[in-house]
């Protein structure tokens, strides 16, 4: 953020001060811009009148000129973003200077005085070289629908695809053999996980981790998860119920005459509807029709009960 | 005592009634039974009841009435306090003073505390004084109505409350309750003449929480909030004359379904269940078809109840109007396995609705009618659902059943008939119980009894033929329904009941044949029937000479004599001739049809007039006879042996079409292991059209001959071939098809297969490599993603396939079983079983199959020394909380365990568990285990046998508080 609004600060001022003394090309580039403003601090005080100045008061009002515009640099990017931009505008800069209690109409009359003193623009140093992330290949233009001061395109990496097609395992001994091992690897996993998260028990005294076995577990209802069919199963029921029905009619001549559902309730119900044909309205309003003593509401007590 | 039982009771009947005598000097019209609380936290029930009774002597003083563990309160008899003693001599059934400790005094003692108290004679354990203000209102023969206040606090029997240990409300929590019992146990629950002959009208009044329901007999006639609106009363009416003991209730959070087919028909399940509900009684309404259909006669009650329970104490009980079943009988529709189990269990009890329920019986000795008729009609039914074949296999299956069971333990006895008490005269002095009470019995011989009951009634079938059987039936039914619109005055009441004279008289009425002699054989006589049959071809008379020789003296036989079909298939054709049995002619000559053989070329004529092509070439060139048959109608209860050539009974197996035939001669092949029968056995199990029950039991035929054979066996492992052919891929044989069980023949086959080809083993005795690694890719490629049904059953016989690869390991010198010294085929198998039964627990099967059989699984491994033998795992799953059937299979393996390692820990720990075992099946089922596979035996030694033992033991089974304690358990 400093170095943002040190950014944004030097850019608004507009100067640039040059000197090619190496050492680190970051430390270069503060210290000619540092420099830059020690020419402007005194010029602006050749303009006010002085002929000469001290040192160390010459650093302190290019501090001072610092911190001031890198305090407008700052203020001005946290107005733009929070108006939700990132590249601050004049009118950010306005309202900063606003704040800050400087009169911006006297602006411009102060830029365009007479006997200001016009500083030649600093050679161009270089630039910190701010490691750039990983650019592969060219990015893309903007195609003519989208207008230029959109963004640019991201580097194409991030969106180019080269589908590649491996040719499909169709081989359906080695597409068993996977989902098995698969499986199998899933079960194990799962298993040695829970016994090793778990309490376990141990068919051997010395080692209880090759054939860890979860604990047993009481349960206060045994018999709901025996019975229940479990929501996989559930689910199993209901995929292969869609997809097996024109295979029913294997099973009319089984010996075991299990009639599966479908085809058994067929034949219940003609058989239902031949017995009794007022029963056949019961589909629709199944609960109006049924007089049953169990679905009957329950009675009031009767008052003369009540002592 | 006083001899009030014994007077003849002074009834004005009219001269049609077959002389029924009531043993009580009173006559039961009408009872109320009202529950006015049931706290299912203290499981404490309070009530009254009221009995209107009609005396039928002058002189009545005393009231004898059946009443069990109740607390009584308060009797009054037409509002009048009387006076009343409770005793029941059956707490304690033989007196601390006793020195003798064996089992013959013990019989003796419990069959004396259970007569003593035996409705059928009169007695009861509540006698109630008359007041004497009554005498005189008595002497007159006027209504008497006895109001009894009791209340019932942790009933050990006959009610049985399960409260589940979670938050919330009782009815959140899903506890309910549920009346049980073994055959008349009422008096558990609440006072009453607890007899099947004592008839009467009934009123029930239960106020249950306002979340539950109560489901009892009769007809529901309304439902009334209690005036504080958190309880309700369910009232209702019986008004069909019924006995107290086929008087029932269940009390609990159900969810109601009312059948779609039968509106009149209501089903209860617990929350949550409703789905399997719907499911499971979606077939209901055919049985009630089919029944009415036979019996030419409409369900005797206005409305029919099933309730869905947990903790059952049996599988199914028939309680007038109302049936209870095991909550585990529900399944989905993706359970193969179980839905014919469950459909059986419905059949059954819709049975004993009109047998059993509505028709009741007089006396004990009158139990095998009943039973009888309700388990021929349900045969019937088994007949038209699951047609022939599986009828006449349940048949054979049953036959052989009891056949086994009377020559281990004795004769089963229908109708015992007792004399002066002589116990020279005891009919049954081979049992250590008495036959004289239902209650004295062992569980076994009851199944028995029940078993050989049916079996009988199909006897008198094949000799009066069905149509008069139903008609008979018919007969019963429709004087039983005259009767019980009457009203009680006009004593008809006495028609519903059943007995054996008039059953029989019934019988010759409707069909004019004597079948005395039938009777006598089977029903008034125990014992089966012992032949051994050979035969002899005499070339020169063309006579087939067979001896049938009869074992008579052996405990549990008894001689035939009379009429005895064979069936002898010969080249021209099957021919049945009757020979008759007599005392001491062994041989019968009978002519043979065809003289040997004539033409090659020609067709063979079987029984059911088919004709079929046969290699002739195995056979005797000088015989025409095929094969063979002794009484192939199972009209005889008995068990044949008989001697034919190997080649015989591979004829029979092929083309034979009895299914009973079939079933014979494979057993008769494990005996000859030939190439030939190998041969047959593969051409039955690739046969399509052959019963699925007699491939199965080929497989396991196949096996043992090729263990025979085993040192010259070719070819790859028996029925790995088959098995590839059949349910493999085409292209790549090792990898089995994806499931699909819509064919259910070959989804059983399936299973079975593998279990059979895991008993194969090879020269070194080791069941092959290439057989284990064939089931571990079968269970490896297991895929059941595209199949509409589940495939539990099928990986848990995997597993069971698995366990029976297992050979005993190679221990050098008794070392420590460790991990290393792993044999590497266990290890897979190990590996297998810890991932199976890893993964019950995050994706549950149907009850629990497979963990059932990695139970199973670990024990085989222990018991063959490959994994440490250790109890703790079994002991684990057996706790409470754990389903049922997973108990009962830890439970079978702590058994096992205490026999093998003779613990004396273990056996104490399963004596404790039969003690306080909240779950009665449970408790009965370790004593049925122990006395299976006793912890020692009567002459052998072992440290588990010693005083303290023999004192706890005994302690426990004179505290019969369930009536049903039978530890055979070989003291001393």
């Amino acid at each position: 953020m400093a170095d943002a609004a040190a950014t944004a600060g030097a850019g608004s001022s507009g100067t640039r001060s040059g000197s090619k003394q190496s050492t680190n090309p970051a430390d270069n580039y503060h210290l000619a811009r540092r420099r830059t403003l020690q020419v402007v601090v005194s010029s602006l005080l050749t303009e006010a009148g002085f002929e000469s100045a001290e040192k160390a008061s010459v650093e302190t009002l290019t501090e001072m000129l610092q911190s001031y515009i890198s305090e407008i640099g700052r203020s001005a990017k946290s107005y733009c973003e929070h108006t939700a931009r990132t590249q601050p505008t004049l009118s950010d800069i306005v309202v900063t200077l606003v704040e800050m209690g400087f009169n911006v109409d006297t602006l411009p009359a102060y830029a365009k005085r007479s006997q200001r003193m016009v500083i030649t623009a600093p050679p161009v140093t270089n630039q910190p070289v701010t490691p750039k992330a990983l650019t592969a290949g060219q990015n893309r233009p903007h195609p003519p629908h989208i207008p230029s001061h959109f963004p640019e395109f991201p580097d194409p990496h991030t969106y180019i695809k080269t589908p590649t097609y491996r040719e499909p395992v169709s081989d359906y001994q080695v597409l068993r053999e996977k989902a098995a091992s698969q499986r199998r690897d899933v079960e194990r996993a799962l298993t040695r996980f829970m016994a090793k998260t778990g309490e376990t028990q141990s068919l051997f005294k010395d080692d209880v981790s090759t054939f860890p076995l979860i604990a047993a577990r009481p349960f206060t209802i045994p018999y709901l998860t025996a019975l229940l069919p479990s929501e996989l199963e559930m689910q199993q029921m209901e995929e292969t119920d869609s997809s097996e029905q024109d295979e029913q009619t294997d099973t009319e001549n089984l010996p075991l005459h299990i009639n599966t559902d479908d085809s058994g309730a067929e034949k219940e119900n003609t058989s239902v509807l031949q017995q009794n044909p007022s029963l056949s309205g019961s589909r629709n309003g199944e609960e109006n029709i049924i007089d049953n003593p169990y679905l009957r509401p329950v009675k009031k007590p009767k008052i003369r009960r009540k002592n | 005592m006083p001899p009030t039982g014994l007077e003849p009771a002074r009834m004005n009947r009219k001269k049609g009634d077959k002389g029924f005598e009531s043993p009580r000097p009173y006559k039961l019209t009408h009872q109320v039974v009202c529950i006015n609380n049931i706290n299912f936290q203290r499981k404490s029930v309070v009530g009254f009841v009221e009995l209107t009774i009609f005396p039928t002597v002058a002189n009545l003083n005393r009231i004898k009435l059946n009443s069990k563990q109740c607390r009584i309160y308060r009797v009054r008899i037409n509002d009048l306090e009387a006076a009343f003693i409770y005793n029941d001599p059956t707490l304690e059934v033989c007196h601390n003073e006793s020195k003798q400790r064996n089992l013959n005094y013990f019989s003796n003692a419990y069959a004396a505390a259970v007569s003593a108290v035996d409705p059928d004679a009169g007695n009861g354990e509540l006698c109630i004084k008359v007041p004497s203000e009554l005498w005189k209102h008595v002497d007159e023969l006027k209504v008497l109505k006895i109001h009894i206040n009791f209340s019932l606090d942790q009933p050990k029997g006959g009610l049985h409350f399960v409260v589940p240990s979670v938050e919330g409300s009782m009815a959140e929590r899903g506890a309910h309750v549920f009346s049980c019992g073994y055959q008349n146990s009422t008096r558990f629950w609440f006072p009453c003449v607890d007899s099947y002959s004592e008839l009467c009208t009934w009123k029930l009044e239960f106020t249950v929480d306002a979340a539950m329901v109560a489901v009892s007999n009769g007809d529901l006639v309304e439902t009334v909030y209690t005036h504080d609106m958190r309880k309700k009363t369910f009232h209702y009416m019986l008004t069909i004359p019924t006995a107290a003991s086929n008087i029932s209730l269940a009390i609990g959070p159900f969810e109601i379904l009312v059948d779609p087919y039968m509106h009149e028909v209501t089903h209860f399940c617990l929350p949550q269940l409703l789905p399997l509900l719907k499911h499971t009684t979606s077939y209901l309404h055919e049985v009630f078809e089919f029944y009415e259909e036979i019996l030419t006669c409409r369900y005797p009650y206005s409305c029919f109840k099933t309730v869905f329970i947990d903790e059952a104490y049996v599988e199914v009980a028939a309680y007038a109007s109302m049936s209870i079943f095991s909550t585990n009988l529900l399944h989905s529709a993706m359970i193969i396995d179980e839905t014919p189990l469950t459909r059986r269990c419905l059949a059954q009890s819709l049975a004993q609705q009109f047998f059993g329920c509505f028709i009741s019986r007089m006396s004990w000795s009158d139990e095998w009618v009943l039973k009888g008729i309700s388990g021929y009609i349900y045969g019937l039914w088994m007949k038209k659902t699951f047609g022939v074949n599986e009828y006449r296999h349940w048949i054979k299956e049953e036959l052989d059943k009891i056949v086994a069971y009377e020559l281990k333990t004795g004769g089963v006895l229908l109708h015992p008939i007792f004399g002066g008490g002589k116990e020279k005269d005891n009919p049954a002095s081979h049992l250590h119980f008495s036959i004289k009470h239902p209650h004295t019995l062992s569980w076994e011989y009851y199944t028995m009894f029940q078993c050989k009951a049916h079996l009988v009634m199909r006897l008198i079938e094949n000799r009066i033929s069905m149509e008069f059987m139903l008609q008979v039936f018919n007969k019963l039914l429709s004087l039983a329904s005259t009767a019980s619109s009457q009203k009680f005055q006009s004593h008809m009441w006495s028609q519903m009941l059943v007995s054996t004279s008039g059953f029989l008289k019934s019988i010759s009425n409707v069909s004019g044949k004597d079948i005395q002699p039938l009777i006598k054989q089977w029903v008034d006589q125990s014992g089966v029937v012992k032949f051994y049959g050979s035969f002899a071809f005499n070339r020169k008379r063309n006579v087939l000479e067979l001896e049938i020789k009869q074992d008579y003296t052996s405990p549990g036989t008894q001689k035939y004599v009379g009429p005895l079909k064979v069936t002898v298939q010969e080249l021209d054709g099957s021919f049945n001739h009757t020979l008759q049995i007599e005392e001491n002619s062994l041989k019968h000559d009978i002519p043979c049809h065809s003289k040997s053989r004539r033409n090659k070329k020609k067709k063979i004529p079987l029984m059911n007039g088919e004709e079929v092509d046969m290699d002739l070439s195995a056979m005797d060139a000088d015989s025409p006879l095929l094969w063979i048959r002794i009484d192939p109608d199972m009209s005889v209860l008995r068990k044949v042996e008989f001697e034919q050539a190997d080649f015989m009974w591979q004829y029979q197996l092929r083309y034979e079409r009895d299914v009973v035939a079939q079933q014979e001669s494979i057993l008769a092949l494990e005996k000859f292991p030939t190439p030939a029968s190998r041969l047959a056995l593969t051409d039955i199990l690739e046969q399509e059209q052959c019963f699925y029950r007699v491939r199965m039991s080929a497989c396991f035929c196949l096996a043992k001959i090729a263990n025979s054979m085993v040192s010259t066996w070719t070819g790859p492992p028996a029925m790995k071939s088959l098995f590839t052919r059949m349910f493999c891929c085409k292209t790549c044989p090792n990898i089995v098809k994806t499931n699909n069980f819509m064919s259910f023949q070959s989804y059983f086959l399936q299973k079975t297969m593998p279990v059979a080809m895991a008993l194969l083993r090879d020269v070194h005795n080791l069941c092959p490599k290439e057989v284990l690694t064939f089931i571990l890719d079968l269970i490896k490629y297991n895929d059941n993603r595209k199949n509409k049904f589940s495939d539990n059953y099928y990986r848990a016989e995997m597993i069971d396939a698995l366990a029976n690869s297992v050979t005993p390991a190679v221990s050098v010198n008794n070392e420590v079983r460790t991990l290393d010294n792993l044999n590497p085929d266990v290890r897979l198998i190990l590996e297998e079983i810890t991932r199976f039964l890893n993964m019950e627990k995050l994706l549950p099967s149907y009850r629990h199959t497979i963990t059932v059989s990695c139970l199973r699984a670990i024990r085989v491994l222990q018991k063959n020394g490959h994994v440490p033998s250790d109890p703790a795992l079994f002991k684990s799953y057996a706790e409470y909380g754990h389903f049922v059937d997973i108990r009962i299979a830890a439970l079978e393996a702590v058994v096992d365990y205490t026999k093998v390692d003779r613990s004396y820990e273990e056996l104490q720990w399963l004596l404790n568990m039969i003690q306080n075992d909240p779950v009665p099946y449970v408790r009965h089922k370790i004593l049925n285990m122990l006395t299976k596979n006793p912890p020692f035996t009567k002459n052998m030694e072992s440290p588990l046998c010693n005083e303290a033992l023999v004192d706890q033991l005994w302690k426990l089974m004179n505290s019969g508080d369930d009536g049903t304690y039978f530890c055979k358990l070989k003291i001393k």
